[in-house]
């Protein structure tokens, strides 16, 4: 008998805040960043421990973690609330000796050492908060015990051109398409030689990672999972193993990225299959369990399109993402764009590949995005609370700062051009 | 100072058999009706009441409750939760005396006198679960206090030819009511009664135990109190529906679709129940357009997936609408499949209802061919498919047709039903 205690707890790294993605972060970490129509980043590792039974979590964040605690709320709507189950969020703290912010990614979980002891774990499975993508993390779990390696990590094959970015991994095929041995590690090498990239799931033995992250605290002055503690087991002569993944990943740090990921919702074979995925999100969160069902006018137009409750559309509606409570009014077109929560688009207005944070509103006949030119122009980023006037002409790949005051937005943004407050 | 009494105590009564929804109420009160897409009848109800700021309800059931009572839940969804908060369900039970079920709807409250007793107030506000409108309750509550009335009642206006459906009042230049007509015949006012109570609690204690026979409210306790007390009539004049029939629930739904409607849930701050739901709403996606889908005029939930043609109708969550097939002037419950090619135009789809490849639903000009079962249920062209029935491939259903739940392509005629017919 083994009285319901989970064996495994999960931590999610969601403390990081992602420069490149501009705009969207300034008020939130990238794991609270709206995506797929109705939910937020780190709803995709959550919905996967959900679907995986890994109920007891807890989340590191730091960077303005309002927006994530209110997301979390009480963990119900990942079911993790009960007897055993539970979201417990770890924020920076003061103790009684020196106390700091988190340093890194390693370093958070070494602040929280006494928290990840007190659940005494059979095995710690850390995780990113900032990726899109679906997992059954019971399989590594599994090939985890069966090596009785001391740390594994899910790998995923990436092209050499574009593993740079990444943490990079020689498996051996010790277990065929399963996984194998990692043999060399290299995080974000200038001239990648091995194409495994780590996806940031890690499955640790205990006491190897309160052994490791205690040595990588005394020695080391730099603190993260990729740069330093692996690296350090391997120099140790530790197990590690790398699981193999082949599902899809979405890397959403840059806007371009972040917009083509979203674009993967759609078309006739998405390759996000959100119904399938099971995505859970809070929908006490900004109260979008109070929306009517979405309401579409006598002329609207709404192709390969995702639309959620709250929204009105009278106009026309292409090849986008609408969260709830955006209007999209007659005469108005939106094509290739993603529109947060409660966004207005005036009649007559047009968007052309446009993501566009909260309640910004789009004034009557404004063209945003450039024009209909296609999709091979730039992402143009409308950061949240803004009023964009009649009239306003604003081209492909700007960026306009969020809550401008009245009157600093000029009539034509040129392309590229960055407004500032 | 803290004291134990509430102002106002609500009693919700909400169990009607609505029969003549006939097969959306074969497995559900009518209070529990689907509505809107995402929510049911009695949300309106309760919504009001959370929006009113009132605290304390009890909700009368009786007929087919278990629907209703995992919808209310713990009454969370309405803020009914909390220390000086609660929702409880009161259905009819055995006890020393006064064992029996409701025999009306003065019977219920007077069975439950000990959950009046047992939650201190000074008025108690009655409703009825049936009704789709907005409605400040606490402005009621101040007329009534302002008019130092025993009985306020909440009245509106209507058409004469319709005022033999409701209880009838007229009233003097105050607003007080001086006469009473239950479901009169001939009209002598067109004041109706919307069915919403304010009493005095004590008032109402000494009516109910008075005459312990007095089954009803219109027909013997109002009637009484208006001969011999202060009873006053508070004026609404907002959108109220009744949504009793199938027609009249067809039009309250196709109302919410109107640019210029009057009846707006999200903005009247109605709240639905997504957890109760038979699927949680929270594992429905965003809806899905397909490019070649045609939608105009219509409302649809989270979780659909439109490839075909759908005009000024209703989806609720999780319908999926296939390429070809062509949905107009329907209302379609949650999870139903309308496969490819297939068409429904002018009817009611229960829950998780399969319409096969190219069958139609509502078809013909026969309108005027009442059911034959149920002639004054469906006589308007309206068509209705109970919960989880399958329309065969190739099938025809007529005009005011009436598929009942669960049936299969075995329980149909070889090519169609006519005009009128029953599966």
């Amino acid at each position: 008998m083994t009285l319901m205690k989970p064996r495994t707890l999960a931590m999610i790294l969601a403390g990081g805040r992602v420069d490149e993605l501009n705009v969207l972060t300034y008020y939130r970490p990238k794991s609270a960043v709206p995506f797929g129509g109705f939910a937020r980043v780190i709803d995709f590792p959550l919905s996967n421990l959900m679907h995986a039974g890994l109920e007891r979590v807890a989340i590191l964040s730091q960077y303005r973690s309002y927006s994530l605690i209110n997301h979390i709320g009480i963990g119900a709507a990942w079911d993790m609330l009960g007897r055993h189950r539970g979201i417990s969020i770890l924020p920076p703290f003061k103790g009684s000796g020196k106390s700091q912010w988190y340093k890194g990614t390693a370093d958070a979980v070494f602040q929280n050492l006494d928290f990840v002891q007190h659940h005494t774990p059979e095995e710690v499975l850390i995780i990113s908060g900032d990726h899109i993508y679906q997992m059954d993390y019971r399989q590594i779990i599994a090939y985890h015990r069966a090596k009785d390696a001391d740390l594994t990590i899910a790998f995923l094959p990436m092209p050499l051109d574009r593993a740079h970015r990444f943490g990079v991994a020689e498996l051996d095929d010790e277990d065929g398409e399963l996984g194998g041995r990692v043999l060399r590690y290299e995080e974000k090498p200038a001239k990648p030689e091995h194409s495994w990239a780590s996806l940031t799931v890690f499955c640790f033995k205990p006491q190897v990672l309160y052994d490791v992250l205690a040595a990588n605290a005394r020695d080391d002055h730099s603190h993260e999972f990729g740069r330093d503690i692996i690296p350090r087991l391997l120099r140790e002569g530790r197990k590690l193993y790398g699981f193999k993944f082949r599902g899809y990943w979405g890397y959403t740090r840059t806007i371009d990225e972040y917009w083509q990921t979203n674009m993967d919702l759609l078309g006739p074979a998405p390759r996000i299959r959100l119904e399938e995925w099971g995505i859970r999100t809070n929908l006490e969160h900004r109260g979008i369990r109070d929306c009517q069902p979405l309401k579409v006018g006598p002329a609207a137009v709404i192709q390969d399109s995702l639309v959620y409750n709250g929204c009105v559309v009278e106009g026309r509606v292409e090849h986008s993402i609408l969260f709830p409570g955006v209007h999209v009014k007659p005469g108005a077109v939106v094509k290739d764009s993603v529109l947060f929560f409660n966004n207005v688009v005036e009649a007559d207005a047009g968007l052309f590949k446009v993501v566009s944070d909260v309640n910004t509103l789009f004034g009557a006949g404004s063209v945003v995005g450039g024009s209909a030119a296609g999709l091979r122009q730039e992402v143009t980023v409308v950061g949240w609370n803004n009023q964009i006037p009649a009239g306003t002409v604003i081209g492909a790949g700007c960026t306009i700062y969020p809550h401008l005051p009245p009157g600093r937005l000029p009539k034509e943004v040129k392309t590229g051009e960055v407004v500032q407050c | 100072m803290l004291s134990q009494a509430i102002d106002t105590l609500v009693l919700l009564l909400a169990g009607g058999v609505g029969s003549r929804l006939n097969v959306l109420v074969q497995t559900r009160a009518k209070p529990a009706v689907p509505f809107a897409g995402i929510y049911r009848i009695i949300d309106f109800a309760l919504s009001n009441v959370m929006n009113s700021g009132l605290t304390q309800v009890g909700v009368l059931t009786q007929y087919k409750p278990l629907s209703l009572m995992r919808h209310i839940g713990t009454g969370a969804a309405w803020d009914l939760s909390g220390r000086s908060r609660g929702v409880k369900i009161l259905p009819p039970r055995t006890g020393a005396k006064d064992s029996d079920w409701y025999k009306g709807t003065a019977d219920a409250v007077r069975q439950n006198l000990d959950f009046i007793a047992a939650h201190p107030s000074r008025e108690i506000l009655l409703l009825s679960g049936d009704h789709i409108y907005q409605m400040d309750f606490d402005a009621m509550i101040q007329f009534h206090r302002a008019k130092k009335a025993e009985l306020t009642i909440g009245m509106m206006v209507v058409p004469e030819s319709e005022i033999h459906q409701f209880g009838a009042g007229i009233a003097n230049s105050e607003g007080r009511i001086i006469d009473w007509e239950e479901k009169p015949k001939k009209a002598r006012t067109n004041l109706a009664s919307m069915g919403i109570y304010i009493f005095d609690t004590e008032y109402l204690v000494s009516l109910l135990v008075e005459n312990r026979d007095e089954a009803d409210f219109g027909m013997h306790l109002i009637p009484r109190a208006i001969a011999r007390d202060n009873v006053f009539a508070y004026p609404f004049t907002g959108y109220w529906r009744d949504v009793g029939t199938i027609q009249a629930y067809w039009e309250a739904n196709m109302d919410v679709l109107r640019d210029d409607s009057d009846i707006a849930p999200e903005a009247w701050g109605i709240r639905p129940n997504p957890e109760a739901d038979h699927r949680h709403l929270a594992d429905r996606c965003p809806a899905r357009f397909i490019t070649g889908s045609e939608v105009r005029r219509s409302l649809v939930a989270a979780g659909c997936v439109i490839k075909g043609s759908v005009v000024n109708s209703i989806l609720s969550p999780g319908v999926v609408v296939e390429a070809g097939a062509r949905v107009r002037d329907s209302i379609i419950l949650d999870d139903c499949l309308i496969d490819k090619n297939a068409v429904v135009d002018l009817a009611i789809l229960d829950k998780r209802v399969r319409v096969a490849p190219g069958a139609v639903v509502g078809s013909g000009s026969g309108k005027a061919v009442a059911n034959r079962l149920y002639p004054k249920h469906l006589y308007t062209g309206i068509t209705l498919v109970g919960k989880e029935a399958v329309v065969p491939a190739g099938m025809v259903v007529g005009r005011n047709c009436i598929v009942q739940p669960c049936r299969q392509a075995g329980d149909f005629p070889k090519s169609a039903v006519e005009d009128g017919g029953t599966v």
